[in-house]
């Protein structure tokens, strides 16, 4: 088949991961994606580690451009009319518009849902936020590091006896998007049936407390708070990550899942039938939690002087779960990755040939594709406004000579 | 407290995005959120068990804390908005019945090993065969192909593979990861996103697809593009705990408080600014902010060209401040004064909290055979159609003759399936 969103337009206002990655899985199925961006307050994204003396300046953020591949840039200044008029017009004539800016911000341009869907009776529009667009705490400012705080998650991840950590990358950063994209296609399939559009109001920490209803309900039926607690499980000894013999003087780790008693007999011939694994106070579930400490520093012992490809690939092998753990780096020489054609190339004007990442799912009759590097701020504003938008070159012009496009 | 009143405006007769959408749920643990957001948009999502019931049904603990298969809290929880049916797929009239239903849903999702499905004559191409328009799911570690395929998985071997586990946890142990399976939930999102792409494709092709999710894969998008980042950067990445590595150095990130902790940042930029001005302000109305701070100019401030020293040094005010003040204080502080501060909420604070008392967010659910139990409503509203919880997850069989009525396999015969084992 033809790609399965051409011919589909998408408005993009706002920055960050939590709205931007969800419109990748459109783009990346051959959406039009248009962000709407300015200088006067460009995507943090452009500024992570800007410094002076960063080439490229705000096009030449790695951040940015991992992020955003697939998308055209149009730069409007929203503080001046004929900025927010251009917008409107965008927006009035998109298929779905998509914004995480914080609630109020829309409106305060006359860009939100109540005002656009006037014109537009089945406007599709997302708004996605840390709290959500109502309610007493709405306005509260902030990013994915307090989503998952407000969300439960840094609560559940770290050692029992230190400080709670927080999943690397702001979890609610990562689960809000694929929580869009999953919203938009479901209403746009509701749309293509019925002729009705929606309003759409993402709370990511809702979203995320949602991922852990686990938790919430081991609270509110028996008072349970489930905490932090290392690598262990609850269900299975040992579950844990084991330190490897280094290389290039760096630490190497594999992890190891038992979930049973079959699972534990094949680990103890895989080590070869050591004393200590044999003693039968270790044979069951029970007992190996009991003796959780005991187990995995015996294990560690073993796995302290293997490579831990190998362990991990020996015991595989045997039957039982284990995987080395890999650093970025790694995940480029990772086969199965590769398999997949997880990380495919774009050329950056400002950053040359680099990979961006492609989504987790393989269909068999449409795959992703990525046709564009990350736009530079503004790229497209003419191709935009005069080509797609079909706006004339005189007012075209004005607007730009206006200063209306910065 | 919201009454089940709630649970009520879910049941509301607004249209459901997905509805008129029939699923056939086979999976396990790791696949069950998948089914369960579908069924919040309105599917109707039968999980299909094996007679003895999913071993998740035996999962400890249990709600009461009596060993009972109808009272797992982990079944409990990611199997609302779900029919339950139990059906033996090993045996030939188990198959036959499994066939039946397939030929008039529009999806089936499993998270069997791969093969495994097709071993038992109900794989993606026997059932492309009799039903070409339905979408197949298969959520698994690593995907259906590939040198790992065949590898075991789960939450924490995929994590180990994925970046994610590496670059989580401190600096001085090993990598860690999150104490409930995340990998499970971003794959769950990510199937239903590929299941809802491959419904559209439908409606475009008339013919439905295979949609192959793998769980080491979803997990490398958790690292928010750094993995790709790394051709570029050279960061391999790195635990740096409650800290957050900057250019030159770390900076703290959670921050002990009187009574738990709090997430704050003291990076820069135009976003962040304004609430750190207010943060020093809000200090110094408690003779907190010492001069240095409060004439500091945030409009240069850049925690990538600083020292560690001056990270330090910078720091040691924000962190004696905090340790004077409770969690609820300094959050209610960060709402009214648009601080860029977070407590570290445990279930006992999320299920107090006012913003989601105002949202309605958590619905109890009536159960006639368990009583009534709070859990996390709606994952997001919206003003046209109903989101959210549509019933308590399923107890063992408890439609097996409803849904075996709707492909017209009578009470008699189904009868004699049960007498058999077949369900």
């Amino acid at each position: 088949m033809s790609e399965l969103f051409a011919g589909t337009t998408v408005l993009e206002f706002g920055g960050g991961a939590a709205g931007p990655v969800a419109t990748r899985y459109f783009a990346d199925h051959g959406a039009t994606v248009i962000r709407v961006e300015s200088r006067q307050r460009p995507d943090f994204l452009r500024l992570l580690r800007l410094t002076p003396t960063s080439t490229g300046g705000l096009d030449g953020a790695h951040h940015f451009a991992v992020l955003n591949a697939n998308k055209l840039s149009i730069a409007l200044n929203l503080s001046r009319p004929e900025g927010v008029a251009v917008a409107r017009r965008l927006a009035l004539w998109a298929d779905v518009v998509a914004e995480n800016f914080a609630p109020g911000a829309m409106a305060k341009w006359g860009l939100d849902y109540a005002s656009l869907v006037r014109e537009r009776p089945d406007l599709l529009m997302i708004s996605t936020c840390l709290n959500g667009q109502t309610g007493p705490e709405r306005h509260y400012p902030g990013f994915g590091g307090q989503g998952s705080a407000l969300a439960g998650f840094n609560h559940l991840t770290g050692w029992p006896d230190r400080e709670p950590v927080g999943p690397f990358g702001t979890i609610t950063d990562s689960l809000s998007p694929r929580f869009a994209a999953l919203l938009l296609a479901s209403a746009m399939l509701h749309r293509q049936r019925t002729g009705e559009g929606q309003h759409i109001d993402l709370a990511q920490v809702e979203g995320g407390i949602v991922c852990l209803t686990e938790s919430i309900v081991s609270y509110t039926a028996n008072r349970d708070i489930l905490t932090r607690a290392g690598n262990r499980s609850r269900h299975a000894a040992p579950h844990g990550v084991f330190r490897c013999a280094d290389r290039d003087g760096k630490e190497r780790w594999v992890a190891i899942a038992i979930h049973d008693d079959d699972d534990w007999r094949r680990l103890v011939r895989a080590l070869g039938e050591p004393a200590w694994a044999n003693d039968p106070a270790l044979a069951t579930t029970a007992g190996r939690l009991a003796h959780a400490d005991d187990v995995e520093h015996a294990l560690e012992e073993w796995t302290r002087t293997r490579k831990a490809d190998a362990v991990a690939a020996e015991l595989q092998t045997a039957g039982v779960e284990a995987a080395p753990v890999e650093d970025f780096g790694d995940l480029h020489e990772d086969a199965q990755l590769a398999h997949r054609q997880h990380f495919r190339e774009v050329e950056h004007a400002v950053l040359g040939r680099h990979p961006v990442e492609s989504h987790a799912m393989r269909f068999s009759e449409m795959a992703p594709t990525m046709r564009l590097p990350a736009p530079r701020l503004g790229e497209h504003t003419e191709h935009v406004l005069t080509s797609l938008l079909g706006m004339d070159r005189a007012e075209y012009e004005r607007l730009r000579d206006a200063g209306v496009f910065e | 407290m919201p009454a089940a009143a709630s649970f009520a405006n879910d049941m509301a007769p607004l249209p459901r995005n997905l509805d008129h959408t029939r699923v056939l749920d086979l999976t396990s643990e790791p696949g069950f959120f998948a089914g369960k957001l579908l069924g919040d948009l309105g599917a109707d999502v039968v999980k299909i068990e094996p007679p003895g019931g999913d071993p998740a049904r035996r999962r400890a603990p249990f709600w009461g804390g009596a060993n009972d298969p109808e009272r797992s809290i982990l079944w409990l929880a990611l199997n609302t908005s779900k029919r339950g049916l139990t059906l033996d797929l090993d045996r030939p009239r188990g198959r036959d019945l499994f066939l039946a239903l397939a030929a008039r849903a529009d999806v089936v999702i499993e998270s069997e090993p791969p093969g495994r499905m097709s071993a038992r004559g109900i794989g993606y191409e026997e059932l492309h065969a009799r039903n070409p328009r339905l979408i197949h799911c298969a959520i698994t570690p690593f995907g259906q192909a590939g040198p790992y395929a065949g590898w075991r998985g789960s939450d924490l071997t995929v994590a180990a593979m994925s970046g994610n586990l590496y670059a989580t946890g401190d600096p001085d142990r090993a990598p860690v990861r999150c104490s409930l399976p995340v990998a499970y939930y971003h794959g769950g999102i990510e199937a239903a996103v590929g299941i809802t792409f491959g419904l559209l494709a439908r409606e475009q092709t008339g013919v439905g697809q295979h949609v192959d999710v793998a769980l080491q894969q979803a997990m490398v998008m958790p690292n928010i593009g750094t993995a790709a980042m790394f051709k570029m950067t050279g960061n391999r990445g790195g635990r740096a705990g409650a800290f957050m590595r900057q250019e030159r150095a770390v900076a703290r990130e959670i921050w002990p408080c009187r009574d738990g902790f709090v997430s704050f940042a003291l990076r820069g930029g135009p976003a962040r600014i304004p609430g750190l001005v207010a943060m020093v302000s809000y200090m110094d109305e408690h003779g907190m902010a010492p001069a240095w701070l409060k004439t500091k100019d945030w409009k240069v401030h850049n925690l990538n060209i600083l020292s560690q020293a001056e990270i330090d040094e910078l720091s040691q005010p924000f962190a004696d401040f905090f340790a004077t003040k409770p969690m609820a204080e300094l959050y209610a502080a960060a709402c009214q004064r648009s601080l860029m501060l977070a407590p570290i909420y445990t279930a006992r604070e999320i299920t107090a909290s006012e913003q989601l008392a105002a949202r309605e967010f958590f619905v109890d659910l009536d159960d006639a055979g368990r009583g009534r139990l709070r859990y996390p409503g709606a994952f997001a509203r919206s003003n046209k159609t109903a989101i959210g919880i549509t019933r308590p997850a399923p107890r063992l069989g408890e439609h097996t003759a409803e849904v075996l009525g709707e492909i017209g396999v009578a009470g008699v015969e189904i009868a004699r399936l049960r007498a058999e084992g077949v369900v």
